[in-house]
């Protein structure tokens, strides 16, 4: 399906003062409940809040993505009771709720959601997450400063978004450049009436994506992956991953691309209603791949390792003509062993 | 899959514990009286006065086994139940108990008792060491919330759907920062079983595995990351004593090369 978004080029620029962000953000506010990259205990999360103030655009990244909004981590799909022996679901009014505005998303998390929005909107479409999608306003910030485990430009996917958003952010250093990505965007600029950008307001943020470019010390070379991956089933890094990983899950928890989940019911103790409930699943995990009578797909560890290095770098691309990874660099913070796509892909290739 | 019985016989029987278990079966306030109209407590000493003899259809055991009665006395329990639930870490792997098991029984009775001529105790262990056990309710204590999905899916006739993957994955869904690695504090949370919630880390409090092991646990490859961490042989050995000491996967991960 198509979102609004989806506009090509930028339909409009403008400069926009460091105190007249406020103005945008009681603009979206007026309409959207607002979403935004806050700090608590030390660690950022995407977090609603009214206060501007609280929001931090100088983060690195956050522990969970952006794909939480749409795609919860725990969540009841539906109610259900006995009905005539047979279950039937629960008529409720879905409660009415003022769209989101994601404010502040780097380059790799709109990569992510729009490669999200191919899994749930596109053969098989998924109504919540499509509507959820849909309305939700999206200010993308360019990234100047990329985090100690980010490899984004790989996949081109960072550190300035190109596409996936309302309207994208830009710190030129006394102002933002402020550019429209969609039309609704577009017309926020023209009701906030800022200052058009100019050329110059252009060649500065060309220079400052060169500065942040040049700061990336880790890459994933794409040039032959695929090619690289279906030749190394059995290469010895796969069993030396064996022994290092934990098989905990949690990379496959912070990473935004990952999609999987379980579905079960939780009956109450009448046995007569309940809810059936959905939650983030991880292929990382021994009882993912086991079926009736206790058969495993994957029950050695090496092969769930590289079941999600694969699906991430070979599969997802030749279901979806993209990379499945966008290099954020969550799943290497997060791993207490520091496996590492990009020292993986790195010991492939006999680096 | 089994044939529900309408309103189970239930027993709770006690072993080498803390009682903290059975203290959690009622614990469940807000829907004990559900839970007692579902099923018949007909032997359960902590809660009634009025103790009906076996046969019964669902058996609890709480604790370790750690004398020679006690070997007899689980081996008669177990012919009085239809399915047996080992009811917290005691029972399900020796838990707190088989903290003692890395030194004599002579010499820890001896720091405990004034006469230890009478006490004969043997290593303290699992009660799956000397019965079969049909199901686990892990922690100390157990969660209230697996007790109840036991019980549903009892009456239900189904498997209960108890995931024993890591704790990280409970911590990680509530967006919880990691302990080990934003705080250097050394968490047992990847390789130990969850359903807790990741009630500790949650709570700022590392995990110290009274779970015990998750599935496919690589405790040897955590212990490399806690001796990273600065931490001594000795110590990462008593990490993973503390309460699944008698696991093979945590005696792994105490065993570092």
């Amino acid at each position: 399906m198509a979102f609004p978004m989806a506009a090509p080029a930028a339909l409009a620029a403008a400069r926009l003062a460091r105190a007249a962000l406020a103005d945008l953000w009681q603009a979206l506010a007026a309409s959207h409940r607002m979403a935004a990259p806050v700090a608590c205990d030390g660690v950022f999360r995407f977090q609603e809040t009214a206060d501007l103030a609280a929001v931090r655009l100088d983060y690195n990244t956050t522990i969970l993505p952006a794909k939480k909004f749409f795609y919860p981590p725990v969540e009841t799909i539906f109610r259900f009771h006995r009905h005539r022996g047979a279950l039937a679901p629960d008529e409720e009014a879905c409660e009415a709720r003022r769209p989101l505005a994601l404010f502040g998303l780097h380059g790799c998390d709109v990569r992510a959601l729009e490669l999200l929005d191919q899994v749930y909107t596109g053969e098989f479409s998924d109504p919540a997450y499509a509507r959820a999608r849909a309305e939700t306003f999206i200010v993308a910030l360019s990234c100047l400063e990329p985090g100690p485990s980010c490899f984004c430009t790989s996949f081109r996917s960072g550190p300035f978004p190109e596409s996936g958003f309302d309207l994208l952010l830009t710190d030129l250093g006394g102002h933002y450049l402020v550019e429209a990505g969609s039309a609704r965007g577009a017309g926020l600029l023209q009701q906030l009436g800022a200052e058009p950008a100019d050329s110059e307001d252009q060649l500065l943020k060309t220079h400052r994506l060169r500065e942040a470019v040049a700061r990336f010390r880790r890459h994933i070379p794409t040039e032959g992956l695929p090619r690289l991956l279906n030749q190394a089933f059995q290469h010895p890094v796969w069993q030396a991953l064996k022994d290092q990983c934990l098989s905990c899950g949690t990379c496959t928890v912070v990473c935004p691309t990952c999609y999987c989940f379980n579905v079960w019911d939780k009956v109450n103790l009448d046995l007569e209603t309940g809810e059936r409930k959905m939650a983030w699943d991880s292929c990382q995990l021994l009882d993912f791949g086991q079926v009736a009578l206790g058969q495993n797909f994957r029950r050695d560890r090496a092969a769930r390792i590289k079941q999600r290095i694969y699906h991430k770098l070979n599969y997802f691309r030749e279901q979806y003509g993209k990379f499945g990874c966008v290099g954020c660099g969550r799943c290497v913070e997060a791993c207490v062993k520091h496996i590492d796509p990009v020292t993986i892909v790195a010991a492939l290739k006999g680096v | 899959m089994s044939t529900p019985v309408a309103r189970p016989r239930v027993a709770v029987f006690k072993f080498s514990s803390c009682a903290g278990c059975q203290l959690q079966i009622l614990n469940i306030e807000d829907q004990l009286l559900a839970v007692v109209g579902a099923v018949d407590f007909a032997y359960f000493v902590m809660a009634k006065r009025e103790n009906v003899p076996g046969p019964y259809d669902l058996g609890f055991v709480e604790g370790a086994i750690t004398s020679t009665e006690e070997v007899k006395k689980i081996k008669q329990v177990r012919g009085q139940v239809r399915k047996l639930v080992a009811l917290g870490s005691c029972a399900c792997f020796g838990g707190l108990p088989s903290l003692k098991n890395s030194r004599t029984q002579r010499e820890v009775e001896a720091e405990v008792y004034e006469h230890p001529g009478a006490i004969c105790s043997i290593p303290a262990a699992g009660i799956d060491r000397y019965v079969p056990v049909d199901g686990l309710l892990r922690g100390c204590p157990i969660d209230t919330d697996e007790l109840l999905e036991l019980v549903k899916a009892e009456l239900l006739g189904i498997t209960p759907s108890l995931r024993t993957h890591s704790v990280c994955m409970e911590c990680k869904l509530q967006e919880n920062p990691c302990l080990f690695q934003t705080r250097g504090e050394v968490c047992l949370g990847p390789v130990t079983s969850a359903g807790c919630g990741a009630r500790c880390p949650s709570n700022g409090r590392a995990c110290h595995g009274c779970r015990g092991p998750s599935d496919d646990p690589n405790a040897r490859s955590l212990a490399q990351a806690m001796w990273e961490a600065g931490l001594t042989r000795e110590e990462i050995y008593r990490r993973f004593q503390l309460y699944a000491g008698d696991t093979q996967a945590f005696q792994e991960g105490g065993r570092l090369p």
